[in-house]
C-alpha cells in the first residue's frame, strides 16, 4: 500500500533514505516547474531544485506536519528562487542571454500550440513582463498559474495571509495587463 | 450593487474560485448587465491562458535518477564548518528586517546618547559648588572626593552637647 | 534597489520621529517644572563591619568616609516646585528643608537647612549637577553618625 507524505516524512526522520527518495520522486517535477517559472533558466532551475531537496533533507527532522509536505517544500523552493532571482538581477546580461536560450528552445519544440505569430509575440512580451515583477509578485503568479494552488496554500508557502495573496495577485495581473493591453 | 471599479478588482479572484458565495453572486449579477466588465473578464481570461501557456509550455521532463543523483551528491558532500553559520545568518538578514533594524539601531543610539544612559560604570556626579554656608558657630569641613567627584559638608559635633556616643563619631572629619 | 529605497524611507520616518522627540525633550529640559529631591539617610559607625546591601550603589561614595559599618535608615523622595520648600524628617528629631532655586546649564541650585528641634544647625546654598548629589554628614545618632546623601533631578 502506498504511504502518504506524512508517513514517508516520519520514515525519513527515522533515517530511511529510501523514504526521502520516494518523496523526491513525487515532487521533483512539480518543484522544478515552479522554479523554472520563476527563474526562466533551465540550468539554474535544476540547480535550485536539487538544492531545495537537499535543504529539505537537512531540515526534515524539524518538519512537524503542521502544513502539508508540498507547501513546505514549495516554501523552500520559492525562498531559494527569490534569492537566486536577486542574484540574477545583479547580472542582467547573463539573464537576458539565458532568457533568449529558453525562448529559442521553446521555438524548437515540435508541439507548439501557438503557431500564430501574434500569440508568439504575446508570449515573449508576457515572459518579459513577468520578469519585471518583483520576486514576491512573480511568486504568486507562478504558484497560481502553474500549480493552481489555492490562496490559502499560496499564503502558507509565502508566509502571508490570504488577503495579501489576493492583493498581490490583483496587482501583478494589473501590471501584466497594462503592459500587454495591445495584445489582449 | 457594487460599482465597476470594485467588480474589476474581484474578477481575478472570482475566476480563481476564491470568492464567497455571496461575493460570487454579486460579480455574476453585475457581469450580466455590464458589457465593460465583461470585456475586462474576457481580457483577463485571455491573459490567464497565455500566462499558463508561457509558464508551462514546453514542459521539460526531468529524468528522475539523474536528478536524484544530484541531490544525493549534495547530501553526501562534506560541508565547510561555516556553511551552516552562513545559512543561518542569511535567514536573519532579510531585506525587510534590515530596513527596520538599521533605522531602529540609529534611533536607539541617538536616544541613549542624549539621555546619558550609555555612560558605563563610574559616577555621573560632578563636584557641587558650595556658594554659602552658615553653621551657626559650629565647625564645618568642606571636602572633595576626587574619584567619585563627591562634595562632602561635614559638621563637627557641638562640644557642649557631647555624650558617650561621641567616641564613635569621627572626631575629625573624614579625610580623602 | 528595493532595499535601499525602503531603507531611505524608513530612515526619513525615523529621523522625523527623532527630531520631534528631541525637540520635546529639549523643551522639557529648558523649562523643568519641578525638582525631585531624594534624601538617603545612612547611619555610619564603627561597632560592626556591616554594609547594608541597599547602599551598594553608593559604596564608592561612602567608603572614603572610613567608617566600618553603614546602614540605610531612610530613603525619601519628594517633588519640590521651584522656589518652593519641602521638609524631610531626619532621625534624632531633625528636619532637612530643601528649596530649589533655579536650573541653569544642567545644574540645580538648592538652599538647604538642617534643624534640630527648632534650632537651625546648618544653612547652605549649593549648586549640583542635574541628577547629581552631595553628602551632608556629622550629626550623631544612636552611637553612630548620620550621613545624608542629597540628590536632585529637574523634572
Amino acid at each position: 500500500m502506498e504511504l502518504n507524505d506524512w508517513e514517508l516524512v516520519q520514515k525519513c526522520q527515522a533515517g530511511e533514505m529510501s523514504a526521502f527518495q520516494e518523496l523526491v520522486s513525487r515532487y521533483h517535477q512539480k518543484v522544478y516547474m515552479v522554479i523554472l517559472g520563476l527563474l526562466r533558466n533551465r540550468e539554474d532551475a535544476l540547480e535550485v531544485a536539487q538544492e531545495t531537496f537537499f535543504r529539505a533533507y537537512r531540515k526534515i527532522k524539524s518538519f512537524q506536519g503542521g502544513s502539508s509536505f508540498y507547501t513546505w517544500i514549495y516554501r523552500i523552493a520559492v525562498n531559494l528562487s527569490i534569492d537566486a532571482q536577486r542574484r540574477q538581477k545583479r547580472n542582467p546580461l547573463d539573464f537576458r542571454e539565458s532568457m533568449d536560450e529558453v525562448l529559442e528552445a521553446q521555438n524548437e519544440v515540435a508541439k507548439d500550440p501557438y503557431s500564430d505569430v501574434h500569440d508568439k509575440e504575446l508570449r515573449q512580451a508576457l515572459l518579459k513582463a513577468i520578469n519585471d515583477l518583483t520576486p514576491e509578485h512573480k511568486a504568486v503568479i507562478v504558484l497560481r498559474t502553474i500549480e493552481g494552488l489555492s490562496y490559502k496554500d499560496i499564503g502558507e508557502i509565502l508566509g502571508c495571509s490570504e488577503g495579501t495573496v489576493m492583493s498581490r495577485l490583483h496587482y501583478a495581473r494589473k501590471k501584466l495587463h497594462d503592459k500587454l493591453s495591445a495584445f489582449l | 450593487m457594487r460599482d465597476c471599479e470594485g467588480i474589476r478588482e474581484s474578477i481575478g479572484s472570482w475566476l480563481d474560485g476564491e470568492l464567497s458565495a455571496a461575493e460570487s453572486e454579486s460579480v455574476r449579477a453585475h457581469l450580466a448587465s455590464c458589457s465593460d466588465c465583461v470585456e475586462t473578464q474576457r481580457r483577463l481570461e485571455k491573459m490567464q491562458l497565455a500566462l499558463k501557456a508561457a509558464l508551462t509550455s514546453p514542459a521539460p521532463q526531468i529524468e528522475f535518477m539523474s536528478f536524484w543523483r544530484g541531490v544525493e551528491r549534495r547530501i553526501n558532500q562534506k560541508r565547510a564548518w561555516y556553511d551552516d553559520l552562513l545559512d543561518w545568518s542569511r535567514g536573519l538578514f532579510t531585506a525587510p528586517r534590515v530596513a527596520w533594524t538599521v533605522p531602529a539601531v540609529i534611533g536607539i543610539l541617538l536616544v541613549l546618547v542624549s539621555t546619558d544612559v550609555w555612560r558605563l560604570g563610574g559616577s555621573r556626579n560632578s563636584f557641587a559648588s558650595v556658594e554659602s554656608i552658615d553653621t551657626y558657630g559650629r565647625s564645618v569641613a568642606l571636602l572633595r572626593e576626587q574619584e567619585t567627584k563627591t562634595t562632602v559638608i561635614w559638621l563637627y559635633q557641638d562640644q557642649e552637647g557631647e555624650n558617650e556616643a561621641a567616641e564613635d563619631t569621627a572626631k575629625s572629619a573624614p579625610t580623602f | 534597489m528595493r532595499l535601499l529605497k525602503t531603507l531611505r524611507n524608513r530612515l526619513r520616518l525615523f529621523s522625523l520621529i527623532v527630531v520631534l522627540v528631541a525637540g520635546w525633550v529639549g523643551a522639557a529640559e529648558k523649562n523643568p517644572q519641578s525638582v525631585q529631591v531624594r534624601i538617603r539617610t545612612i547611619l555610619a559607625g564603627n561597632k560592626s563591619d556591616e554594609f547594608d546591601p541597599k547602599l551598594k550603589d553608593m559604596e564608592q561614595q561612602l567608603k572614603p568616609l572610613k567608617y566600618r559599618s553603614y546602614r540605610s535608615l531612610k530613603d525619601d523622595s519628594q517633588n519640590v516646585p521651584w522656589q518652593g520648600t519641602k521638609s524631610f524628617e531626619i532621625p534624632g528629631g531633625r528636619l532637612l528643608t530643601v528649596a530649589p532655586q533655579e536650573y541653569q546649564n544642567n545644574r540645580v541650585s538648592l538652599k538647604v537647612r538642617l534643624t534640630e528641634g527648632d534650632k537651625p544647625v546648618l544653612d547652605t546654598a549649593v549648586g549640583i549637577q542635574n541628577k547629581g548629589n552631595f553628602i551632608l554628614g556629622g550629626p550623631p545618632h544612636e552611637g553612630g553618625t548620620l550621613v545624608l546623601l542629597i540628590s536632585a533631578a529637574a523634572q
